[in-house]
């Protein structure tokens, strides 16, 4: 059985430095939800400074790639461009940890290493994480549906450290 | 529960939420074989999760998957419009109960292709794929609903065969293709959907016949070569390295041409499928 590290949202600088490739941790807390077509707009707000208009507050934060449907949470493909290339952007907004599936390239690790930030991967296991998520709220972009961008409360939702410090799961 | 509706619903609910006992034992097979690992962790997490699944009766994965109904009619039973429409109706009921994710994209052809046209927020919404209807001796109205998922439908692959009159260069070629689709899925350990017929509908049905009947614990020398081979990969779950790429294979060889081509149909399916369950109707 591997060692699993137990964190809690917002994370702070001191913690995502001491995860590397590999570790198993536990996250409870806040965190934020979206995908392919919420992310690109939550990237135009960070770079434009206006995450405040949209009552969106990323230090400390994880993000992870899913919808938010009546059948529950699950990752998508962290892979995808309009996923993947909010990796730099929104860890220089604060993101520390990206939670999804799927290799990324080597320039996105290098990126998130560069902005002490990190990817886990979370097994598609909708039930079990149903059983952990408690709040659901949509944080802004309700219009998207189950693609909006929402904040929900999670309790010992497990993933796997994929890339951090510059290095990879997938090498 | 005597309705048709009642029991297709429950049925459907079933499929999307249900490991079977021989998926059960597969994935217990496979952790005992590399404990400690990180694929070991992520195929425990998988079948700790089909065991709240069950419990819940709720989806096993967000994507719920598209409904897809293979109908066994026996000699003496009859499939009638009313029927099929009863079908149609329980479907519709346990989406709604699952709940599935919506996905019903609304619209013209133009509209549903670019996906302009908006999605319905109705689970039920969703329509099943065409019925696959096949006459069997065993005196049985038995319908199986599948649920497949978007993941194994963009990686699958339908294709020729040139078999030089060797199964071996069947089995390579099939290998060569499954190798690079279980990586690029995702969602491993996989079970291979495969189907060698005539044609491109012939291999397609025979494909979602062998995901209909396949059982982990009965697989042929055919089936366990495909396996073996394709596990040398050591894509591992989640594509994180390791023994069990893919826990099976079920494969249906159909009718063959009398020429030197063979079409295979291929589906990498994810970690939680074949999702199906069976009703006597």
């Amino acid at each position: 059985m591997q060692k699993v590290i137990e964190l809690t949202t917002p994370f702070c600088e001191e913690v995502i430095s001491q995860l590397k490739v590999g570790d198993v941790v536990s996250i409870s807390g806040y965190i934020f939800c979206g995908r392919d077509a919420v992310l690109p707009k939550i990237v135009k707000h960070a770079t434009e400074g206006t995450l405040n208009e949209v009552n969106v507050d990323l230090q400390g934060s994880v993000i992870f790639h899913t919808a938010v449907s009546p059948a529950g949470v699950g990752p998508t493909s962290s892979n995808k461009l309009e996923i993947e290339s909010s990796f730099e952007p929104l860890s220089k907004a604060g993101v520390k940890m990206h939670l999804g599936k799927g290799a990324i390239k080597s320039e996105t690790v290098k990126a998130l290493a560069e902005n002490n930030a990190v990817f886990a991967i979370i097994p598609p296991v909708t039930a079990l994480l149903e059983s952990q998520t408690t709040d659901r709220e949509v944080v802004c972009y309700p219009e998207l549906g189950m693609e909006a961008f929402y904040r929900i409360k999670v309790t010992n939702y497990q993933a796997i450290i994929a890339a951090a410090k510059g290095k990879s799961i997938y090498e | 529960m005597n309705s048709i509706i009642d029991k297709v619903a429950q049925c459907l609910v079933t499929a999307g939420s249900t490991f079977r006992e021989d998926q059960k034992e597969a994935y217990c097979r496979a952790i005992a074989q590399e404990p400690g690992t990180s694929s070991c962790w992520v195929m425990q997490q998988v079948l700790d999760n089909a065991l709240v699944a069950e419990k819940n009766r709720g989806p096993l994965c967000d994507d719920t998957g598209i409904p897809h109904l293979f109908l066994e009619v026996g000699p003496n039973h009859q499939v009638t419009g009313e029927l099929i429409e009863q079908i149609h109706a329980g479907v519709e009921k346990g989406l709604r109960e699952l709940p599935g994710r919506p996905m019903a994209i609304m619209g013209d052809d133009s509209q549903r292709l670019d996906q302009s046209g908006g999605l319905n927020p109705d689970s039920g919404a969703l329509a099943p794929s065409p019925m696959i209807i096949k006459s069997v001796k065993e005196d049985v109205l038995r319908l199986t609903v599948l649920m497949l998922g978007g993941g194994p439908a963009i990686r699958g692959i339908t294709q020729r065969v040139f078999h030089k009159h060797s199964v071996e260069v069947v089995i390579d070629e099939i290998v060569n293709r499954a190798i690079p689709a279980v990586s690029q899925l995702g969602c491993s350990p996989c079970t291979l959907a495969i189907g060698i017929g005539r044609s491109q509908f012939e291999a397609t049905s025979l494909m979602m016949e062998a995901m209909a009947k396949g059982n982990y614990n009965e697989q042929t020398v055919f089936e366990q070569t495909v396996t073996a081979k394709v596990n040398e990969s050591n894509t591992g779950a989640l594509g994180l390295g390791g023994k069990t790429s893919v826990l099976a294979t079920f494969a249906k060889v159909g009718p063959q041409r009398a020429s030197g081509v063979r079409i295979v149909a291929l589906r990498p399916c994810c970690c939680f499928e074949p999702r199906r369950a069976s009703v006597l109707l």
